[in-house]
């Protein structure tokens, strides 16, 4: 509903799984004035939804030398909602969390790569990433309840096959650490769709039982039967992988996004169109504004 | 009650959200306290507490006083610690005669006696002259069974006599402010132009309750809004009214009122509009009111749910309001409910995308409460509603919509609606 552009702020990647990307290559940040020069254009140019909103991508904001330069220079540009991708380590620094909310950021998505410390700590490749995202967001939530500004903080869960099992444990984290939302986005084209799918529902309750909304990304509807809204909300990955003899078939086709990127043919042959599908579709298409 | 020598002590409580006075309380003691047949036979306290409170300490204040009538406004959300309440006060000091009114009983009168033995009358409906009327049968050893719009136990037996009419002149009510029974506090005063409402929305008890639109005079009006926006502590109130541009020169006068306080500073908050009845010209009339934010539905944009509970909404006179707001720097709060007969999930959310992508200022939404009296409560059966019996009487489940899925839907929206909110 709340249309985020991206603008990448270098080249790299932020926190992920590093068993499944082992080469992670150095970041290279691109100089203030060249992000603000796209974040001008993306302002200048919006569409007309509630925004302008822009997130930062791409490596970790907070090694950027410029970074509340260009904070403030976004602002000053006219964007509404700015968020940042972090680690979460940052905030734990005494400072950060009020500079950043005092320049204007209002929206923060950590990535937890798992809900406990081995896990997380293992994937992130050192010991003490954990706890230092735990409490960097906890650190914000209390910068923000005393500034009483309307900012939020949110989680990111990149799901691969090593970490499915902890994906209950790391909604759990986000509610402990005042997280307003989790999105779980399954980024590994071999994961075993139909193996990770009770942990997916798993932590999807989790997130509901305790009042915080959990949506998921690269699952395709016949995979989760009955968890349509988490997988029908705001901003849905586009091009994920679709079995085209299967799907062209399926009433969901046209609202439906599929499975995660370079999804395995293994994988696809869980895809197969869902009781109720074109109810649902119907649906669907209603809840995002298309046809009746 | 028999014939007494002794004023009867009337203690009136209300258990409101933090901030808010209890305006009903107001009406009803300054109806009785005019009322002569009582005068000297009644003296009034007036408990305005919060709801959040341990209904122990609630008990505690209330028999520190040592009522003879114990009169308490109930609505949904206060029900449960009212009834708590009324139980710890009949337990200690039976001989405290305790009378309830409000939208949450009125309709259920009879239930409410049947279950709650504490209990000893409900005013139904529009309560300042039953109300009166009963303190004066209660003082004059008069049987309260016979007095039109309440319910009560006559023996064993619970007996309801005949509904009371409306009042015609809504001046004949006394203005709790111009009398000195409440004084306005900044934020949470309230004022009402008139009662009754133009719409008959299937969940509101409002378009049910009280009928067809009756307004206080000008006159009247006139003088309150100067008590209340002329006191030196007041920089922002409110009107409870449902409609506050019910027509065109109703808000011409309202604006040609209130603009010298408005000139001064004072600012009117939460304002209730038809926005789809708003153009630039209302605009500004709001504007010059002093108006700094209204709300509105559209509570849904399903044909289904908006067919269930007899609204209408038409999207492009909607979007045209709330812009013509925007434009005028009047903030708009649009309000939706999940769980409407009709609705399902995915409806709701259309309904959600709908209003965020005006952009309002706020989006707010709630869940349906199938409220005793309302059109909702009545038809609930026919339209296969499972809702909660005990107040706030919350949905359980429709037949468009599950538990678990309406469930989700109050978590999805709270997010998207914290993200809405969460801008520079
Ligand atoms: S079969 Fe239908 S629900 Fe499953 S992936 Fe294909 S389009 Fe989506
Ligand atoms: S919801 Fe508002 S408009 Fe509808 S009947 Fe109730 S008070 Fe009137």
């Amino acid at each position: 509903m709340l249309v985020f552009e991206r603008v990448a702020i270098g080249s790299g990647h932020g926190i992920r799984c590093t068993r499944c990307h082992p080469d992670n290559e150095s970041p290279v940040y691109h100089p203030a004035a060249q992000v603000l020069a796209a974040v001008q254009a993306v302002v200048d140019t919006w569409h007309g939804g509630p925004g302008p909103n822009v997130t930062l991508t791409g490596p970790e904001p907070f090694a950027h030398p410029e970074l509340p330069g260009m904070v403030a220079g976004a602002i000053d540009a006219g964007v509404h909602r700015l968020r940042l991708e972090v680690d979460g380590g940052a905030f734990a620094r005494p400072g950060n969390a009020e500079g950043a909310l005092g320049a204007g950021v209002r929206h923060v998505q950590v990535t937890l790569l798992g809900g406990t410390e081995g896990v997380h700590d293992a994937l992130a490749g050192g010991p003490g990433a954990f706890d230092a995202a735990t409490t960097g967001m906890a650190a914000l939530d209390d910068a923000i309840r005393t500034a009483g500004v309307a900012a939020i903080v949110t989680v990111l869960v990149p799901v691969c096959r090593h970490n499915v099992a902890d994906l209950p444990a790391a909604v759990g984290a986000a509610v402990q650490a005042g997280a307003a939302s989790v999105l779980l986005r399954l980024e590994d084209g071999g994961i075993d769709l139909e193996a990770a799918a009770p942990w997916i529902t798993a932590a999807c309750d989790t997130g509901v039982v305790n009042g915080v909304w959990v949506e998921v990304e690269g699952v395709p509807f016949c995979v989760l039967p009955a968890y349509d809204l988490h997988l029908a909300s705001t901003v849905r990955a586009t091009g994920g992988a679709k079995p085209a003899a299967v799907c062209h078939a399926c009433p969901l086709d046209r609202v439906c996004s599929g499975g995660p990127e370079g999804a395995s043919a293994e994988t696809m042959s869980a895809f197969a169109p869902p009781a109720g599908a074109e109810r649902l579709a119907q649906a669907v298409s209603r809840s995002r504004g298309g046809a009746r | 009650m028999t014939d007494r020598t002794r004023p009867l002590h009337v203690a009136l409580l209300a258990l409101n959200s933090s901030g808010y006075q209890s305006l009903a309380l107001g009406y009803l003691r300054a109806y009785a306290q005019a009322d002569d047949r009582l005068k000297g036979k009644a003296a009034f306290t007036t408990l305005d507490l919060t709801v959040d409170l341990d209904p122990w300490w609630v008990a505690w204040r209330v028999l520190g006083m040592e009522p003879d009538v114990l009169g308490i406004s109930v609505t949904c959300w206060n029900a449960r610690a009212v009834y708590e309440v009324c139980r710890i006060v009949a337990e200690v000091r039976p001989e405290t005669v305790i009378v309830l009114g409000g939208p949450e009983v009125g309709p259920i009168a009879e239930d409410v006696l049947r279950e709650r033995p504490a209990v000893h009358a409900v005013v139904r409906g529009e309560g300042e002259r039953t109300f009166a009327e009963l303190l004066h049968a209660f003082a004059s050893g008069g049987k309260a069974w016979r007095v039109d719009g309440v319910t009560t136990r006559k023996l064993d037996e619970i007996v309801s006599a005949p509904d009371r009419a409306l009042i015609e002149n809504l001046d004949v009510v006394p203005s709790p402010y111009l009398t000195g029974v409440m004084s306005p506090i900044e934020g949470g005063a309230y004022l009402e132009t008139y009662r009754g409402c133009p719409h008959r929305c299937g969940y509101c008890f409002e378009g049910k309750g009280y009928g067809r639109i009756r307004s206080f005079s000008h006159e009247r009006i006139a003088a309150e809004i100067a008590a209340v926006a002329g006191a030196p502590q007041i920089r922002t109130f409110s009107f409870i009214d449902p409609v506050f541009n019910l027509t065109g020169e109703r808000l011409t006068w309202l604006a040609d009122t209130l603009e010298p306080y408005a000139a001064s500073g004072v600012r009117l908050h939460t304002i209730e509009v038809d926005i789809e009845r708003i153009d630039e010209a209302a605009a500004r009339e709001l504007k010059r009111a002093g108006v700094a934010s209204v709300e509105t539905g559209p509570q849904t944009t399903g044909e289904a749910a908006l067919s269930a509970c007899r609204r209408t909404f038409d999207a492009e006179r909607f979007a045209d309001g709330v812009a013509a707001c925007r434009r005028a720097g009047i903030s708009v709060e649009c309000d939706l409910i999940v769980g409407l007969p009709g609705d399902d999930a995915h409806s709701f959310l259309a309904g959600l995308r709908f209003a965020i992508g005006l952009d309002p200022g706020i989006v707010q939404s709630s869940t349906l409460h199938v409220l005793p009296g309302t059109d909702l409560w009545m038809r609930a059966p026919e339209l296969g509603l499972s809702f909660d019996p005990e107040p706030p009487h919350e949905i359980i489940a429709t037949p468009d919509v599950g538990y678990r899925d309406l469930r989700r839907a109050e978590v999805l929206a709270v997010s998207v609606q914290a993200a809405y909110r969460a801008r520079v």
